[in-house]
């Protein structure tokens, strides 16, 4: 059977495709949940300025 | 099949492309739906601080480290971010997947996971911990909230692992016998994580409205099934051959 998807599973991921998949995690952690934790008080701007996309999307804030 | 091998380049921009769009579109919903309850219970925080005095988180008061509008932009800037950066690792994953519906169309592979994936880390963290809106948390729980909510995403990803992975174990089922033990199995997970993580610990606060929080909790759980069931469905989209070639034969037609 050809599947559609057959030539789909022929991709072949690099290891930098994991390198670019934390990145991505790092990002959405560092928009969604900096309360402090990874880059101190200067977090504080940041926080401040995606605050409500924060609570928009649900992550606990505050 | 005669397409051009699909590489993983090309699968990692489409995803980023992916997920800026649904980013687009939730900060939309945000910008039209989701800052009407969150005004609201902006206004209920304000009622409440006594003047001149702030817990050390400003929403608007008159020491405010980002203004209102600021915090608007800020806001949807940050839903896109997070669309693009989700959409990367939405792309990576669909590129790893080796039984995900194998036997489906791209697009429809991508749709489903997409669907699986607002599941797992919007809808379940939601019925477990809702979306609060400002004036509600407490400062001092807010990392053991968190983990908690990390940890129901986790768990949330392992049932749609785990389920992907009992299908593949029933391959030799009939397709109405596979379908429905793997819906149980996802049905009894779920029940599990939903009793073994404890209670909330936020206790709403009185002035509260329950209007606007369930407008509020109502409009996140919106926005979030755009981001997510909208990544899906645009990457499956962009990488579906069947889209080009609609387009090439439309294209024939009118010439």
């Amino acid at each position: 059977m050809t599947s559609p998807a057959a030539h789909l599973s022929a991709v072949r991921v690099p290891k930098w495709a994991l390198a670019v998949s934390l990145l991505g995690l790092i990002v959405t952690y560092l928009v969604l949940q900096e309360n402090g934790l990874a880059l101190g008080a200067s977090s504080e701007l940041l926080h401040e300025f995606f605050h409500d996309g924060r609570h928009a999307l649900g992550v606990p804030c505050h | 099949m005669t397409e051009h091998p699909v590489t993983y380049k090309s699968l990692a921009l489409r995803g980023i492309a992916a997920g800026g769009i649904a980013g687009v579109a939730s900060a939309l919903v945000q910008l039209l739906v989701t800052e009407i309850p969150i005004r609201a219970a902006l206004a209920v925080e304000e009622a409440r601080e006594p003047a001149g005095e702030s817990a050390g988180h400003s929403h608007g008061g008159e020491e405010e480290l980002v203004s209102r509008g600021a915090q608007i932009v800020g806001g949807m800037l940050g839903v896109v971010i997070v669309g693009i950066a989700v959409g990367l690792v939405f792309a990576t994953a669909y590129a790893l997947s080796k039984r995900w519906f194998t036997g489906r169309t791209p697009f429809s592979r991508s749709f489903a996971f997409g669907a699986a994936v607002f599941g797992a880390v919007a809808l379940l963290p939601w019925l477990k911990y809702p979306s609060n809106p400002p004036a509600v948390g407490d400062p001092e729980t807010v990392n053991y909230r968190t983990a908690l909510y990390l940890g129901v995403v986790v768990a949330g990803l392992a049932i749609v692992w785990g389920a992907s992975w009992l299908a593949e174990r029933l391959r030799a089922q009939s397709q109405p016998v596979r379908v429905t033990a793997v819906l149980l199995a996802v049905v009894a997970a779920v029940a599990v994580v939903l009793a073994a993580f404890p209670a909330p610990s936020d206790t709403i606060p009185a002035d509260m409205p329950v209007t606007v929080l369930w407008q509020f909790r109502l409009s996140s759980l919106a926005q979030l099934a755009t981001l997510y069931v909208g990544l899906g469905v645009v990457f499956g989209l962009l990488i579906d051959p069947a889209t080009r070639k609609a387009k090439a034969v439309g294209k024939a037609a009118v010439a």
